[in-house]
């Protein structure tokens, strides 16, 4: 269960709140620069908020004794240097949190990359990065995934495998929160944020209501009906 | 958490440019320098003979200290320029002074057991190749040599993560300790910059040093502590405030 809690920063949120719950796929939408990957910084501990509280399950992020095993993150690039390895690189994130090695290979195998474990990440194309960064955010097999962005990259397969994916990831009982410009996945729950404030928030029939489909109440919510 | 740190420090190239630097350099100096320091010894300038080559092995430690940061801040990839290491490593281990800490803890042993290593190669070398005129194996001076190097690694460290950027670093400390020592030329002007970091941390092991200031090896090390502790204590400050 993910809380953000009237989460403010200056100029960039305001007052921002909404839940995440297990089971389910929460989108957290809103045009570029609304401020979902500062909420989702947030929430992830790397940025800190001026007044509000982000939770995981109660906790803040950095309370979490091993945060990998309760938060799997996926936001920009790989999150691996250049020339490591995609294996070398799981390897250090799972000594980290005590986890098994054996788990390297699992996580590889899940995205597809363990034809590529043994290449530098710097050598990645868009896609593979994008993989290796969901690599590293199951590796722990945590309840919790939030994504920023995932399906930045992906080509049709790999937004057809993704999408699958976090179907999958909600129906095993995880909390799914992603956050997207593209509308183009299915989801449970939505949150609208325009401008650093939540415009909506609610189940995909609430958002909807009488605009028809989720692009028209996302249109109609954000102001950008213009395009 | 230390483990994971080693683990992401040995996994870099450049951190074995760094140790193989570290490593062959002051022996590799010791044969080169062979015939020179016999002409010394024939005109009797003879106090730190296979000491006075340990200076160059801060290159491996200075090396080390920097890319231990400054690789959680390259970019990730083109597609991402923003996108850094760092973001993983926090996301892995949230508490930033635990992890200054573990990170600290894995450099100063990679930078020691390199030190140990190269100083008494170094020393033993010049024992071999000069056995004459070499001064007898002094453990304390060696493990000396070893501090000096660590806490420079540190130092390296700690600036680093003060700039989030290893050039600055690195430029610093290559021209200061190769073409012009700023802080050598610094002590022409003033006896007090003796105490300058990197000045006063070779009085550990020297006994005869450029310059007039006399300062003992223990106090020698004890200011060089000083440095980097505050110096560390600094980058912390700023590491667990800043925004990753």
């Amino acid at each position: 269960m993910i809380r953000i809690d009237r989460v403010s920063r200056p100029r960039i949120l305001h007052e921002v709140s909404f839940e995440a719950r297990p089971g389910r796929v929460t989108g957290f939408l809103g045009p570029n620069g609304a401020g979902k990957t500062s909420t989702v910084r947030i929430l992830l501990g790397l940025d800190r908020a001026s007044t509000g509280t982000a939770t995981i399950n109660s906790q803040p992020y950095a309370a979490l004794p091993r945060p990998l095993t309760v938060v799997g993150a996926l936001l920009d690039g790989s999150g691996a240097h250049r020339a490591r390895t995609a294996r070398a690189h799981l390897r250090w994130l799972a000594a980290s949190n005590a986890l098994p090695r054996a788990r390297v290979g699992e996580v590889l195998e899940t995205v597809g990359l363990t034809e590529a474990a043994g290449r530098r990440a710097g050598r990645f194309s868009l896609g593979m990065s994008r993989r290796l960064g969901l690599a590293a955010a199951l590796l722990g097999d945590p309840p919790v995934l939030v994504l920023d962005e995932p399906f930045n990259g992906l080509d049709p397969a790999g937004i057809l495998w993704m999408r699958e994916f976090l179907s999958r990831c909600a129906a095993e009982g995880r909390t799914v929160l992603l956050s997207s410009h593209l509308l183009d996945f299915p989801v449970d729950d939505v949150v609208v944020i325009n401008r650093g404030r939540v415009a909506a928030h609610g189940t995909l029939a609430e958002v909807q209501g009488d605009h028809g489909s989720l692009e028209d109440a996302f249109l109609a919510l954000t102001g950008a009906a213009s395009w | 958490m230390v483990r994971a740190e080693l683990s992401k420090l040995l996994g870099l190239p450049t951190a074995w440019i760094g140790l193989a630097l570290g490593l062959i350099a002051a022996p590799a100096l010791v044969l080169v320098n062979t015939p020179g320091m016999r002409q010394a010894i024939e005109s009797g300038e003879v106090t730190d003979l296979g000491y006075e080559n340990l200076g160059i092995g801060l290159l491996g430690a200075l090396i080390l200290g920097v890319v231990a940061v400054s690789s959680e801040y390259t970019s990730t990839g083109d597609d991402a320029p923003g996108a850094h290491q760092m973001t993983t490593t926090l996301l892995a281990m949230p508490r930033r002074s635990h992890l200054l800490l573990a990170k600290g803890a894995a450099l100063s042993f990679v930078v020691a057991v390199q030190g140990a290593l190269t100083a008494s190669a170094t020393v033993l070398l010049t024992q071999v190749m000069l056995p004459d005129h070499a001064p007898p194996f002094e453990p304390a001076r060696v493990a000396a040599a070893v501090l000096y190097w660590t806490l420079l690694g540190l130092l390296a460290f700690a600036i680093t993560l003060i700039f989030r950027n290893g050039i600055i670093t690195l430029t610093v400390f290559i021209v200061n300790s190769s073409v012009v020592s700023v802080s050598y030329l610094l002590t022409k002007l003033t006896p007090w910059a003796a105490y300058l970091p990197d000045i006063v941390g070779a009085h550990m092991f020297l006994r005869t040093m450029p310059g007039e200031t006399h300062i003992a090896p223990l106090t020698a090390g004890l200011v060089m502590t000083a440095w980097v502790a505050a110096l560390l204590a600094a980058a912390s400050y700023l590491f667990t405030r800043r925004p990753a």
